[in-house]
């Protein structure tokens, strides 16, 4: 008796499991780096590459953050199909030196990061980056930089960055 | 004893030392910006979606004939107008499509595939169906048959032209009653048999066999079309005056003239009328009519038995009533 109570619980399970796989999408999950923790809708789905997991039609809020990269947040609408497959390129954070020899000078990048020291260590996303700077509450310069690697910049007055 | 000193001064000196280096050295890289600088660069995401295939299957099954070709439509989410698939072919065993995913109403039956036949002799027929994801759907065989015959009219009385209601009509082969119906309140009537019957010869229509009056028969001919309008008309026509008496019963003559051994001009069935002219004290002198091909009728005269008719009335014309009854002499 108790063995058909089992197998009926069993075949109850299978059925309901069936049922909710019923019109899901097969989700799998790539990220470069690897190994990477991936939230979806604030439920973590474990460490990338994430395989065979199921997600239904409709919008879903993809997060993902590793130390060294910049956090990503993607909001995706599923559509109805058999599978869908995301793959995450993370934008590195590379260390760089920021150097003057002018006195007196204001630096802000991005519109909202302010220094004033000669010498700055910076931890900036990779990418371009809008620097400008100011001199008496002036802007005396504005100049777009690029991070791709670890890198050291010197900054000259009103000449391009130079970099070693 | 002065060990212990010696050594925590060490200690002390050389974390001092460590320490001087530590600060020096960042001293000389900089202050650390507090924060991690990000230029909102959207992010490179590759999306990439597998879309499954609906695979839809109809298995096609014959009624006596095949038409050569069928034009199949498939239509989708209640949308009669604009097929998702079109496909014409040879009469196939089983119709097969293979469709997107997600076009399919998955909700209800909406979805609808439209069989056209090639053939004027097979009527347009549908399936409907509830979809899927993706994947399977093998529907019920669907019989394809020519299309119905189809006989249709009014029934009358010839007399007045007025409505004849609720008048026993069927269609046979030989003497095979394939449909019958009855006209409704109105008169009207309408039979539907199947196709095959198309090129039948011995298909004929008959009316009124609940009447009192000989039944009404004509051959049917569906060999060029496949719909009849017919108008029957029963009982006597206005040309056959009053009184009016029937025959009842089978092979009652019809003789030239009064005298015994006068030469039978026709043996009347029993409920043909006949308009009555003149009585002698055995016979009655009198016409009847006699259909024609073209629908015309012409009168003949002769001589009946009296004991061969009984007067009608043809206020009621139904046989197995109540109210029917004959008005005898």
């Amino acid at each position: 008796m108790n063995l058909m109570k089992y197998y009926y619980k069993r075949i109850a399970a299978s059925l309901l499991l069936t049922a909710s796989l019923i019109g899901q999408v097969k989700l799998a999950v790539n990220t470069i780096p690897t190994r990477v923790d991936v939230h979806l809708d604030g439920i973590n789905l474990g460490s990338s590459p994430i395989r065979n997991e199921r997600v239904t039609p409709g919008v879903h809020k993809f997060e993902i953050k590793k130390k060294g990269y910049a956090p990503l947040t993607y909001d995706l609408l599923v559509n109805p199909a058999q599978a869908v497959q995301l793959d995450f390129f993370l934008n590195p954070v590379y260390k760089v030196r920021f150097k003057t020899e002018e006195k007196g000078l204001i630096f802000e990048l991005n519109g909202e990061h302010r220094w004033d020291v000669q010498l700055v260590r910076l931890e900036l996303e990779a990418g371009n980056h809008f620097l400008r700077v100011f001199k008496i509450g002036e802007i005396i310069d504005e100049q777009t930089i690029r991070v791709d690697e670890p890198k050291k910049f010197n900054y000259y007055l009103k000449k391009p960055l130079s970099e070693e | 004893m002065l060990k212990p000193f010696f050594n925590r001064i060490a200690l002390i000196a050389g974390s001092t030392v460590i320490l001087g280096l530590i600060s020096g050295c960042s001293a000389f890289r900089g202050p650390l910006y507090p924060d991690i600088i990000y230029n909102n660069r959207q992010p490179l995401i590759s999306v990439t979606y597998e879309y499954g295939e609906i695979e839809l299957i109809l298995p096609i099954k014959y009624d006596a004939a095949v038409p050569d070709n069928i034009l199949f439509k498939v239509f989708t989410q209640g949308d009669t107008l604009h097929p998702v698939i079109s496909i014409l072919q040879e009469a196939p065993k089983e119709f097969l499509a293979y469709l997107p995913q997600g076009v399919l109403d998955i909700q209800n039956s909406t979805n609808l595939i439209k069989i056209f036949p090639q053939d004027k002799n097979f009527d347009p027929v549908s399936v409907r169906f509830k979809g899927i994801h993706f994947g399977r759907i093998l529907l019920p065989p669907k019989t394809i048959r020519m299309g119905q015959l189809i006989v249709s009219g009014n029934t009358f009385l010839n007399k007045n032209d007025s409505t004849l209601a609720n008048v026993d009509i069927s269609l046979q082969s030989y003497d095979n009653i394939i449909h019958e119906t009855q006209s409704n309140g109105s008169g009207y009537f309408q039979l539907a048999i199947p196709g095959e019957y198309r090129y039948a010869k011995h298909l004929r229509i008959v009316a009124g066999e609940n009447l009192i009056f000989k039944p009404y028969t004509k051959k049917l001919d569906f060999s060029q079309v496949r719909k009849l309008k017919m108008d029957i008309g029963l009982g006597p026509s206005d040309e056959m005056k009053e009184p009016l008496y029937m025959t009842n019963k089978n092979n009652v003559h019809f003789r030239e003239g009064p005298d015994i051994g006068s030469e039978t001009l026709f043996l009347l069935e029993e409920g043909e009328i006949i308009s009555v002219t003149r009585v002698t004290p055995g016979e009655y002198h009198g016409f009847i009519e006699v259909d024609l091909d073209d629908e015309k009728s012409v009168q003949l005269e002769g001589w009946i038995e009296r004991v061969d008719l009984r007067l009608v009335n043809l206020h009621n014309v139904y046989k197995r009533t109540a109210e029917y009854y004959f008005i005898k002499e």
